[in-house]
C-alpha cells in the first residue's frame, strides 16, 4: 500500500466513526434529558437507613426542590452544597423546600451517622 | 444482593458537589474534533524535529542570583517544611471531619493538584519547596561540616530507575481513594490517617536520601519530586549549572524518560485518574458485582470494598500499559525502527500532556471549589475546632456558583482535546528524530495516533458517564 491509499483508508474510517458516534449519541440524547422530579418526595428512614436505597431527585436550575424526610432516628439532615441543615427527631419528619440555584450533583446525609439518603441532581 | 450496592459509598470525603456528566452532544463534538485533528496531523509535513533540544537561554544574571541564592533556597525550604508540618499537626490534632481539617485539602488538593498545574506552565516549582530535599540537604551540609568529608552513599541500582516513584504514586492515590473508602458509610480518608501516612513517608524518604543521596533519590525515587517534576518538563523555566533560564515550552519533556521506569510513572498517573473517574460511572456495575461476590464470600464490607478497588486500580494500570505497549509494538514493526526498548522509553513523554489533561478533566471543579475552602476557613481554622479564627475568614463557605456546569464541561473537553494535540505533536516530533525519513516517521505514527485517540476518547467517555 502506498501512503496515499493508507491515508484515504484512515480518512474513511475517521468519517465513519465520527458519523456513528454522532448518530448513537444523538439518539441517546433525547431520552436522558427532561426527566425532572415533580411534587414532594418523601424519604423514609428506617433504622437509620433510607428505605429503598439512596433517593434520586433531578431538577432543572430555577425549579423548586421539595422533599420530606420521615425518620425513626434522631439526627441532623445535611443538604450538602446548599449547606442546609435541619434537625429531625425520632419518629418525626422535616421538610425541605428551596430553589435549585446551584448546578451539580449533591448529597444529603444524616450528619451524625454519615449515612447518605439523597442524591440531588441539578441540571443547567 | 442488590441492597448491597446501595452500601457502596461515595468516594471523596471532601466533595460536597460532583460534576454533572458531560452531555452527549459535547462528547460527540469532542470526539469528532479529536479524530479530525488527528487525521489532519498525519497529513502535515512535519519533517524536522523541533523539540529534541530545549533551546535554554539564561535569564538576567542578577535576577537568577537573587532567586537561586543560598538564603533564598533556605527560605523556600523552610516554607515547605512549615506547610508540611502544619498539615501533619492539623491531621493529628484537628477535627476528624475531613472537609473541616486543613490536612486533607492541603495535601490532596492544594499540593497534589496545584503543583502539576503550576509546573506545566513554569517548570519544576516543587523542587525548591520540597521539604524532604531541604532537610536532606541541611543534614548533608551538617555532616560535611562536622565530619570534614561529604557523606558516602550507596550506588543506586540503575535498573530500578523510577519504579519506586511509580509504585509510590499508586500508593498515594490508593491511600486517598481506596483506603479512605469504607463499606457502609459515606466517609473518606480521615485526616489522622493522612497525617500518619505523611509522617511515615517523611521518615522513609529521609532514610532513602541518606542511603542514596538527596539528588539521586529526588531524581528517581521520591514520589512527589518525580511526579511533579514530570509535569515541570512541559514548563518554560529551568535551571542549568546553577542559573535560571527560559527554554522552549514542552521541549524539556523529550529528555525526561531516559531513566528506566519513567513510562510506568506516567502510566500510573493516567491509570489512577481514570480509575477515580470511572468508579462512579463506567466501572460502577463491575465494581458492584465484584464487591457483592466478595461480601458473599465472607469478606467484611470495608475489606470487600478495598479489595475490589485495589483489583480495579491494578487492572486499570495494566490496561493503560497494554494500550501503550501495543502502540510501541506496532511502531517497532515499521522499517528501520529502533529497538522495542528504545521506543518504549522514547515515546513515554508523549503521554505527559494526556496525563495532565486527565487531571484537569477530573479534578478542575474540585480544585476551584476546594481552594475557596483552603484560603478561607481552612486557613483561619486549620484544626477545624471552631474556636480559632486567625484571619477572620473561619465562617466563610464555598460558593458553588462561582463557575457553572457549562464552563466546567468546556474546560474538561477542551483540556482533553488540547492534551491530545500536544501528545500527538510530541510523538510526531520524536518519530522524525528517530526515523529521519519523514514518510517512515508518519507511518510509525499511525500506531501512536491510535494510542492517543484511544486515551482521549476513553477520557471523554469517562466524563460523559460520570455519576450516571
Amino acid at each position: 500500500m502506498n501512503s496515499n491509499t493508507v491515508r484515504a483508508a484512515i480518512g474513511a474510517v475517521v468519517v465513519i466513526v465520527a458519523v456513528v458516534l454522532l448518530i448513537v449519541l444523538g439518539g441517546s440524547n433525547s431520552d436522558s434529558a427532561g426527566n425532572t422530579t415533580k411534587g414532594v418526595t418523601t424519604i423514609t428512614i428506617k433504622h437509620g437507613k433510607p428505605v429503598g436505597g439512596i433517593a434520586q431527585l433531578t431538577y432543572n436550575e430555577g425549579e423548586q426542590v421539595r422533599f420530606k424526610v420521615d425518620s425513626d432516628v434522631s439526627d441532623e439532615v445535611h443538604m450538602h452544597g446548599y449547606d442546609i441543615m435541619k434537625d429531625v427527631k425520632a419518629g418525626g419528619s422535616v421538610s425541605f423546600d428551596f430553589p435549585a440555584t446551584i448546578e451539580g450533583v449533591f448529597e444529603a446525609e444524616l450528619e451524625g451517622r454519615k449515612e447518605q439518603i439523597l442524591e440531588l441532581t441539578v441540571n443547567p | 444482593m442488590t441492597w448491597l450496592s446501595s452500601l457502596l459509598p461515595v468516594a471523596h470525603a471532601l466533595v460536597a458537589r460532583k460534576d454533572l456528566p458531560v452531555p452527549a452532544w459535547l462528547f460527540a463534538w469532542g470526539a469528532s474534533i479529536v479524530l479530525i485533528v488527528s487525521f489532519f496531523a498525519l497529513s502535515v509535513g512535519w519533517r524536522r524535529p523541533r523539540f529534541e533540544r530545549d533551546h535554554w537561554r539564561p535569564l538576567d544574571a542578577r535576577l537568577s542570583r537573587a532567586l537561586l541564592s543560598l538564603p533564598a533556597q533556605v527560605v523556600y525550604g523552610l516554607v515547605g517544611i512549615f506547610l508540611l508540618g502544619v498539615a501533619i499537626y492539623a491531621g493529628l490534632r484537628g477535627t476528624e471531619a475531613p472537609d473541616r481539617n486543613f490536612a486533607l485539602t492541603f495535601l490532596y488538593v492544594t499540593a497534589w493538584l496545584g503543583f502539576p498545574a503550576f509546573s506545566v506552565v513554569l517548570g519544576d516549582v516543587f523542587r525548591p519547596f520540597n521539604p524532604w530535599r531541604a532537610v536532606g540537604r541541611a543534614a548533608g551540609s551538617a555532616f560535611t561540616a562536622l565530619a570534614g568529608q561529604r557523606p558516602a552513599h550507596l550506588r543506586y541500582p540503575e535498573r530500578l530507575g523510577r519504579w519506586p516513584a511509580a509504585v509510590g504514586l499508586l500508593a498515594v492515590v490508593w491511600l486517598e481513594i481506596v483506603y479512605g473508602a469504607s463499606g457502609g458509610v459515606a466517609v473518606g480518608l480521615d485526616p489522622h490517617a493522612a497525617a500518619v501516612a505523611a509522617a511515615v513517608y517523611s521518615v522513609y524518604t529521609l532514610a532513602m536520601m541518606a542511603l542514596f543521596g538527596v539528588e539521586q533519590w529526588c531524581r528517581t525515587g521520591e514520589v512527589f519530586s518525580v511526579y511533579f517534576g514530570m509535569f515541570g518538563r512541559l514548563g518554560c523555566f529551568g535551571t542549568q549549572d546553577g542559573r535560571l533560564g527560559v527554554r522552549r515550552p514542552f521541549a524539556a519533556a523529550t529528555s525526561w524518560a531516559t531513566v528506566p521506569g519513567s513510562a510506568a510513572v506516567v502510566i500510573a498517573s493516567i491509570a489512577t485518574t481514570s480509575f477515580d473517574g470511572a468508579q462512579e460511572g463506567a466501572f460502577k456495575s463491575a465494581l458492584e458485582s465484584t464487591f457483592n461476590h466478595l461480601v458473599d464470600a465472607g469478606f467484611g464490607l470495608t475489606a470487600a470494598l478495598r479489595t475490589t478497588d485495589t483489583i480495579f486500580i491494578l487492572l486499570t494500570f495494566a490496561g493503560v500499559a497494554l494500550v501503550y505497549l501495543i502502540g510501541v509494538r506496532g511502531m517497532s514493526g515499521v522499517p528501520r525502527a529502533p529497538s522495542f526498548e528504545k521506543l518504549r522509553s522514547g515515546f513515554a513523554h508523549t503521554l505527559i500532556p494526556i496525563a495532565f489533561a486527565y487531571l484537569v478533566a477530573h479534578y478542575f471543579s474540585l480544585f476551584v471549589f476546594q481552594e475557596q475552602a483552603q484560603f478561607t476557613y481552612l486557613l483561619s481554622d486549620p484544626l477545624g475546632t471552631g474556636t480559632t479564627d486567625l484571619f477572620g475568614t473561619a465562617s466563610s463557605g464555598i460558593d458553588f456558583q462561582v463557575i457553572g456546569s457549562n464552563a466546567i464541561w468546556y474546560v474538561q473537553v477542551g483540556a482533553l482535546v488540547l492534551g491530545h494535540v500536544l501528545g500527538l505533536t510530541l510523538a510526531h516530533d520524536r518519530a522524525t528524530a528517530y526515523w529521519g525519513d519523514y514518510r517512515l516517521a508518519t507511518r510509525s505514527q499511525y500506531w501512536m495516533l491510535a494510542v492517543m485517540v484511544a486515551f482521549t476518547c476513553f477520557g471523554l467517555y469517562l466524563l460523559s458517564v460520570a455519576n450516571s
